[in-house]
């Protein structure tokens, strides 16, 4: 079974691999141009820097508002998810627009005598809007770690005296180390796949180049796509093989985790929370609504300025279909790979996990390319060409990776021996899995179900290709009205997206790790 | 975990029954006739601006559409993998490039010549691949606060003077500049094409991903001017009038002034290409041209339809000196010549 799923998710590779022999592609030259070289040193500088700046918000935000006793730390949790739900070309735009003269920013800071706007095109913008919309690939993981680990070692440090920054490093940090990694690495892999926010914020990836050679120079294309799949393909294979040096924590769930009183840092944390979660959302939203309620209050009824709140019903229903369904199909489709990974130390799960997170580096289209490819003409399956469960499929196969990175933390969790103790008294593996592991993996579980739903919810590419036809998401909404500069409308639906995604999420995730 | 299950379940069932409708499309064409009663379209314009000629199309013929919406070039891709399985009958395009890609691969049927003879000589593929439905004139679009109409340049050719250096936002990804590259190629010749590139780019032409783009730099003053279509600054004046932005009309006959004409098609796996034919000849009946024009400000192709108002006429204008087939198939060298020039930066 784990083999079956390894080659499901081989799929996006063999197709790009088939289409550079088919094409004749000479991977080689390609590779060593200046023209690939050049945008992919440009992804790899990105990549790092967005990876290294989401660790450290990710982990601290999840740290102060699960451990600590941050002021209004529960709406906090329900807040700090959320900036992952905005497509990263609506984040460029409204970074762009807030920045531009005139615009939000300038109109704030005028005031205080500063008159001169930072420039946010190129490297700047685009590190500081992909940091403010994907640091939650950090932070759900290791929210979800902090929030079942036990607390007896933090207590034992305390009681030898350790402040509390020594105990968050010596004794927390270590034990939320895979989570962190994990997160990281689907930052990386992320920024590196990302063509919304590098193309509007005029910073060229291979990513860009690839979707501007993608009509008409396919072979080039082809040839780059395979370039940032092996070049995910290693980070992948070496962040596994570091994982597997770093001593597994275990988890039990005992009592209550330890809540760390902030002291006189209360208030200053209580003011950096607010000012990140300010610019990754609040003010996102504030333009959004901006743009909205200029649309929502204008008495012409012309393309660029009309609304229709009803209109967006049915594309809100099926965003939540998709990204719920998905959410689930996803986590069952991973748990066996990331079980055989942690139990056994499987090779073939080894190697399937590598693929199915390597995936995710593929640009979103190229993934529902191959898609097409392998089932248009297939017997059976192919009857199901552009209905709503090959969509789903071509959403686990994108976003398997955040499920199978948080589902591998999550079982790497859970202690041996319980199951052994369960053994020992009778019970069946089945019945071990439902009643001793399940139930520990919990948080881990919800966490990856939350990233991917998320992700699910704004995904564009595969869904234009592959939805059934009246299949319309918020996401395609936004996409269409910014197609035909139908401002208001598409603000309107990005800010319906926003509250769809933070009632869901808190519904499905966030209120099952606090109560865990 | 009692919650999710219980949405789930109801979710998992209704996508299943999704499923099991999804199934019925397309199975209703008659091939001795090469009519149906129902056809599919992937469409590279979005729904605002073509489902309400849909609607009327279907409500004059009881012919029902099912439109997929997306960007034209993907929707060529997906064409393209599909191969003879897709279940597309016709192909809207924002571009002809996408067009020529698929009339290249043999994969666009004839069209009749009382359909491609709708529309003006040069205005469709002079094989009858594909027909024009409307027309967007490149503009210089520029900020009026800081551009002194008396300084706007008399031909495209002109911008490589250094008195633009650093003026003028291109975006050389986008599919409107490549076709506007390709026809200069078939003017002047490559050659005079990458030295004009070239020059674009030592200016230091700013970059940006697409049209609409370039626009809204214009009218918040990031940029003074920008080589664009004409229609995305009226769209932007339609949300805020008070915008600074203004369109520059080249003079009729230079390359500046380029029509790019939208275009469609029908698949040669179509099972239904008559009823196909039928939906393109109705695009370019006087009703929806009118209604192009009026909503979508763009040019009518079918003659005797004025153009949007406020707009120049659209005789004079370069495309007839344009081989629009060119543009579909030399756009490879095209993207390597713009490559190559440096102006992507």
């Amino acid at each position: 079974m784990v083999l079956a799923i390894g080659v499901f998710f081989v799929g996006p590779f063999a197709y790009v691999i088939w289409r550079n022999i088919d094409l004749g592609t000479d991977v080689w030259s390609v590779l060593w141009d200046r023209d690939t070289l050049q945008p992919l040193l440009q992804s790899l500088r990105l990549g790092v820097a967005v990876s290294l700046s989401t660790v450290v918000i990710g982990t601290g935000l999840a740290w102060l508002t699960i451990r600590t006793d941050l002021p209004a730390r529960r709406m906090f949790r329900l807040l700090s998810p959320l900036p992952l739900v905005f497509p990263s070309f609506v984040g460029a735009t409204a970074l762009l627009a807030g920045f531009a003269s005139g615009g939000l920013v300038e109109e704030l800071i005028s005031p205080l005598g500063i008159d001169t706007l930072p420039d946010m095109r190129g490297f700047r913008g685009a590190w500081l809007v992909l940091t403010f919309f994907t640091y939650p690939y950090v932070y759900l993981p290791v929210a979800a770690r902090m929030a079942s680990l036990p607390p007896s070692l933090e207590e034992s440090a305390r009681m030898l005296g350790r402040g509390p920054w020594a105990v968050f490093r010596s004794v927390v940090l270590p034990q939320t180390s895979s989570a962190i990694w994990a997160g990281g690495l689907l930052v990386f892999l992320y920024t590196i796949s990302d063509f919304g926010a590098v193309t509007l914020l005029g910073y060229d990836t291979l990513t860009e180049q690839i979707y501007a050679d993608k009509l008409f120079d396919q072979a080039r294309a082809m040839g780059m796509a395979l370039v940032l799949g092996g070049v995910a393909l290693t980070v992948v294979m070496a962040e596994r093989s570091l994982d597997r040096r770093r001593g597994q924590v275990e988890v039990l769930r005992s009592r209550e985790p330890l809540t760390v009183s902030l002291g006189r840092w209360r208030w200053p944390c209580l003011i950096g929370v607010t000012a990140f979660l300010g610019n990754a959302l609040i003010g996102p939203v504030a333009i959004l609504g901006f743009w909205a309620w200029r649309g929502l209050t204008a008495d012409v009824e012309t393309i660029g300025l009309g609304t229709d709140v009803g209109s967006l019903w049915g594309p809100m229903l099926h965003t939540a279909q998709a990204g719920l369904i998905t959410a689930v199909v996803a986590i069952a489709v991973v748990l066996p790979v990331a079980w055989m990974i942690a139990r056994y130390n499987s090779r073939v799960a080894g190697a399937a996990n590598s693929m199915v997170v390597a995936g995710f580096a593929l640009p979103g289209v190229v993934t529902a390319l191959s898609l097409v490819f392998w089932v248009i003409d297939a017997p059976v399956i192919g009857r199901w060409y552009q209905t709503l469960p090959l969509l789903i499929i071509a959403y686990v196969l994108h976003f398997g990776a955040q499920a199978t990175r948080a589902a591998h933390v999550a079982v790497a969790a859970v202690p041996r021996r319980l199951n052994d103790a369960a053994a020992t008294l009778g019970a069946h593996q089945p019945r071990r899995f439902l009643s001793v592991e399940l139930p520990l993996m919990t948080p881990g579980l919800l966490a990856g179900a939350g990233l991917v739903m998320l992700s699910t919810m704004k995904e564009l590419p595969a869904t234009l290709l592959l939805a059934p036809i009246g299949f319309d998401t918020l996401s395609t909404q936004i996409w269409h009205a910014g197609d035909s500069g139908a401002l208001a409308q598409g603000a309107l639906a990005s800010l319906v997206l926003v509250v769809l995604s933070a009632v869901l999420t808190w519904v499905v995730v966030i209120r099952r790790i606090e109560s865990y | 975990m009692q919650l999710p299950v219980r949405i789930i379940t109801p979710l998992l069932a209704l996508s299943l029954l999704a499923a099991a409708c999804g199934d019925d499309s397309s199975s209703d064409a008659d091939s001795s006739t090469g009519t149906a009663e129902s056809i599919t379209l992937y469409s590279g314009r979005s729904p605002e601006l073509i489902d309400p000629l849909l609607d009327a199309f279907t409500e004059a013929t009881g012919i029902a559409v099912n439109a997929r919406y997306g960007d034209s070039a993907e929707l060529a891709l997906l064409i393209q993998t599909e191969g003879d399985g897709s279940p597309a009958d016709v192909f809207i395009s924002q571009s002809p490039g996408a067009l020529g890609l698929l009339a290249g691969e043999d994969r666009l049927e004839p069209l009749d010549q009382s359909l491609v003879d709708l529309v003006p000589d040069g205005f469709a593929a002079s094989d009858g691949m594909w027909v024009g439905l409307t027309g967007r004139v490149r503009v210089l679009v520029y900020n009026a606060d800081l551009v002194d109409p008396a300084d706007l340049p008399a031909s495209v050719l002109d911008l490589t003077d250094p008195a633009y250096a650093g003026r003028v936002g291109v975006a050389p990804t986008n599919g409107s500049f490549q076709d506007f590259v390709t026809a200069m190629r078939n003017e002047l010749g490559d050659p005079a094409t990458l030295e004009w590139l070239e020059a674009m780019a030592d200016n230091g032409s700013p970059n940006y991903p697409k049209n609409s783009a370039i626009v809204e730099a214009v009218g918040r003053g990031e940029v003074e001017m920008g080589l664009v279509n004409h229609y995305y600054n009226l769209r932007a004046l339609e949300a805020d009038p008070s915008l600074p932005s203004v369109n520059h009309f080249l003079p009729a006959g230079d390359l500046g002034s380029l029509v790019i004409v939208t275009g469609g098609a029908v698949l040669d796996s179509s099972e239904a290409p008559v009823t196909g034919q039928e939906l393109l000849t109705w695009l370019l009946s006087e009703e929806a041209q009118t209604t192009f024009a009026a909503e979508t400000q763009e040019y009518p192709l079918l003659p005797g339809i004025d153009a949007p108002s406020g707009l120049p006429g659209l005789t004079g204008f370069a495309a007839d000196t344009i081989d629009y087939d060119l543009l579909g198939d030399g756009l490879t060298g095209t993207v390597e010549l713009i490559r190559e020039s440096g102006i992507e930066q």
